[in-house]
């Protein structure tokens, strides 16, 4: 047999074994390398990273890092704000929260904390500062604007005021 | 070969015994017994049962392969079942999960989103120059619908397609199944001429949306094109936009899913629109094996070129002795051929010296992939029907 | 010294720019470089006069600007209004495009090299410059801030000189877009191209109806 064609059938039987590899090995590595990639899921769904935690009572207020689109997303640069747990919420949640953590309050966030997961929420965001925008009843029709319930948390993405 | 020897009319290949073929099944009989005895389902029976029908199912069809020389009939039984079980499992799970197969923007944001392999070609270049998915995903599992998360897809899709390029399309797509099931129906084609150029499709989609996931920073082919949110789950419309998306998935669903495969007898999704299938044509090129003709056997009849549901073959290319890149290694010109002058190639060997050995070593690589991922697929949907009929 | 600070600023907002223009600017050019002639030299006629046109889209609009003053008409509603005429136009000019581009393969695209026929050169010149010039209007967020900050400056010449610092600064970007002149031109491409710019002007079309009836841009 030529030399090429035992070449060729030795590259073929390796093949064969990457496939005997595939479940107990390979997948696994590939999976391993590819989330080691330092990638991340674009902000505009995740909300950005948590920079700071701030305790009220029972409840807690997870301020998130400000999510800047990317230049042709068709979306507004916002900061996302989350108060879990929802069962420690009081009914009505009026607070005034202090964002980027310079000691002046910021917005003043109130809504109704249903019960009812199912219940649509409805919020009103009063900036006091010139940084942020006024939100009122807004549901969830932008990812830059919105308020919703997930898992124990009830998210409110404040959109950044034009500058 | 001497040109001196007549060959007979037709030739096909020669059934082999029943011993034999079980001999040749024997890796894929063990292969499947370490597939399906999973530790984790020992405490449910539905899942043994499903398992154990699956893994029955594919020693069967393999066995069959065997025995008659042919591939396609087999693997098309095998790839319609996938095809046609893995919405089953999967709208059950959503459905399930959340109620509803439309996902709310909740589940996206909380990074729930399953991820199957087709938004692949599109995050690459976001990836590229911002190190952003731009998937409402989770790279690691993440409870809810998230499954394995992204780098589990990512990871199984590149070892599969390391190991048979795009025979992923033939052997692992849990989309495909369904059109080419619809395809084998009608017993003639109404349409008969495609005009070749639709063949050009799949990489005016993959050119077009690549640009666009780019610009717009949204993975465009699932947000407006893919047909198959119709069998799995879509983005819930939230406004007048996300109306006219979800509209344009079902229509093309009906077209090119339906009503095109029953007019033409063909893989039209897969052939003139899926951006997937082009990007896997490249691993073609790096693939060890594939589909050739014998020129010295060939007398142009064109019955492969007919018989391919992807429109892989040309009057060019038979001419060259090769399929085109968009091969997906079904094996329907290898059986429909008379004189047996399609043949599997390992590239590097000659052409049609020793074919079957190339068919074997193909099949050993493919079917060990079918049964690992479309089998455990296939074992679910079973699995989410005994939960219905128990 | 100021001037200088400010025009630095241009060429580095234009800098920073590049690959939003690019990333912005692809489904447009890349399929039109791929419709025409391969060579270097045809394709970089094309990126020139595309660039070119793409430049007096930005100095009309820096003009504008700064007569109207930047504010009013950096509005978000008749900013909306303005991009969804603009991509309506898009759309059109890629879909004449795509038509025209029927020649590139008459009489015969058998052939690496195609034939060079006269309509294909003065189509190439037109077609560049009319998608450049709406590439131009387009109005992508950093073309907005550069025209607010080109807008502050005391007089027209300075905001007009101000955009063509910025649009060099994002022009060298596009230099590894003549690299497409590599591609064999043969019927393959060129259909694969022409197709492209259908789909693509199917969703520019929708979106600028969507824009100029007042609605968000994307279905999320």
């Amino acid at each position: 047999m030529r030399l090429r064609a035992k070449l060729a059938y030795t590259a073929a039987g390796l093949t064969l074994l990457a496939a005997l590899l595939v479940p107990f090995l390979l997948m696994g590595l590939f999976t391993r390398t590819f989330a080691a990639m330092d990638l991340h899921v674009d902000e505009m769904y995740s909300g950005g990273p948590t920079v700071r935690t701030v305790q009220s009572g029972a409840y807690s207020i997870a301020i998130h890092r400000p999510v800047y689109p990317h230049m042709l997303q068709n979306e507004r640069p916002f900061v996302q704000l989350d108060w879990k747990p929802v069962s420690a919420l009081p009914g009505r949640v009026s607070d005034v929260v202090d964002i980027d953590g310079d000691g002046r309050p910021d917005v003043r966030v109130s809504f109704e904390a249903p019960k009812d997961p199912k219940t649509p929420l409805r919020v009103n965001v009063e900036p006091l500062s010139l940084r942020y925008e006024a939100m009122r009843n807004v549901g969830k029709e932008q990812y830059s604007r919105l308020i919703v319930r997930v898992d124990d948390a009830i998210l409110i993405r404040v959109p950044l005021a034009n500058q | 070969m001497a040109t001196n020897v007549r060959l007979p009319r037709t030739v096909s290949p020669a059934p082999r015994t029943i011993g034999r073929s079980l001999l040749l099944t024997s890796p894929i009989i063990v292969w499947s017994i370490l597939m399906f005895a999973n530790p984790n389902t020992q405490g449910d029976r539905r899942s043994q049962i499903a398992g154990a029908i699956t893994a029955v199912f594919m020693i069967a069809l393999f066995f069959m392969m065997m025995r008659t020389g042919t591939t396609y009939r087999c693997r098309r039984l095998f790839f319609v079942s996938l095809g046609i079980l893995f919405p089953v499992g999967f709208i059950h799970n959503v459905i399930a999960a959340r109620g509803t197969m439309g996902i709310p923007i909740e589940e996206m944001i909380a990074g729930r989103t399953p991820f199957c392999f087709m938004p692949i070609p599109l995050l690459i270049l976001p990836a590229a120059f911002t190190r952003t998915l731009v998937f409402p995903g989770s790279i690691l599992p993440n409870g809810g619908m998230s499954g394995g998360g992204m780098a589990a897809m990512v990871g199984i899709w590149l070892a599969i397609t390391l190991v048979i390029g795009k025979g992923w399309c033939s052997y692992a797509c849990f989309f495909g199944g369904i059109e080419e099931g619809i395809a084998a129906l009608p017993k003639r084609a109404k349409i008969r001429k495609i005009d070749v150029r639709w063949r050009y499709g799949p990489w005016a989609v993959l050119l077009a949306m690549v640009l666009l996931s780019l610009a717009l920073f949204e993975p465009a082919y699932c947000m407006w094109l893919c047909p198959f949110k119709a069998v799995s789950e879509y983005v819930a419309a939230r406004n007048t936009v996300g109306l006219v998306q979800n509209g344009i998935f079902v229509t093309l669903f009906a077209g090119l899913v339906i009503v095109l495969p029953l007019l033409t007898k063909k893989r039209t999704q897969c052939s003139i629109f899926c951006p997937f299938g082009a990007f896997q044509s490249i691993f073609n090129k790096t693939s060890i094996f594939e589909v050739k003709i014998d020129q010295t056997r060939c007398q142009p009849c064109v019955l492969c070129q007919n018989a391919c549901p992807n429109m892989s073959l040309s009057r060019e290319s038979i001419a060259r002795g090769e399929t085109l890149m968009s091969c997906m290694k079904c094996g329907a010109c290898v059986d429909v051929c008379p004189r047996q002058a399609v043949v599997w190639h390992i590239k590097g060997t000659e052409v049609a010296v020793k074919p079957e050995r190339a068919r074997l070593m193909f099949l050993y690589a493919a079917w060990a992939m079918a049964v690992m991922f479309g089998g455990s697929i296939i074992a679910q949907g079973l699995t989410t029907i005994l939960h219905f009929l128990a | 010294m100021a001037a200088s600070v400010q025009f630095g600023e241009a060429l580095v907002l234009g800098l920073a720019s590049g690959p939003a223009c690019i990333a912005a600017c692809g489904p447009v050019i890349v399929p039109s470089l791929l419709t025409e002639r391969a060579g270097l030299q045809a394709n970089a006629q094309f990126l020139l006069v595309f660039l070119g046109a793409r430049l007096v889209g930005y100095l009309l609009f820096a003009i504008g600007a700064w007569e109207l003053g930047a504010l009013a008409s950096m509005l978000p509603g008749s900013r909306m209004l303005m991009s969804g005429v603009i991509y309506v136009m898009l759309a059109c000019s890629l879909i004449w495009y795509a038509y025209s581009a029927r020649r590139m393969c008459s009489p015969s695209c058998s052939g690496s090299r195609l034939v060079n026929i006269g309509e294909t050169k003065s189509r190439g010149a037109g077609g560049a410059s009319v998608l450049g010039l709406l590439t131009g209007f387009s109005l992508c967020p950093p073309f907005v801030v550069a025209g607010i900050r080109a807008a502050q400056l005391s007089s027209v010449a300075q905001a007009v000189l101000f955009f063509s610092i910025f649009f060099v600064g994002t022009s060298v970007w596009f230099v590894p877009l003549a690299g497409l002149s590599c591609v064999t031109r043969n019927e393959a491409v060129v259909t694969v191209a022409r197709i492209a710019m259908v789909l693509i002007a199917i969703y520019y079309g929708s979106m600028g109806i969507v824009m100029m009836l007042g609605g968000k841009g994307n279905g999320h």
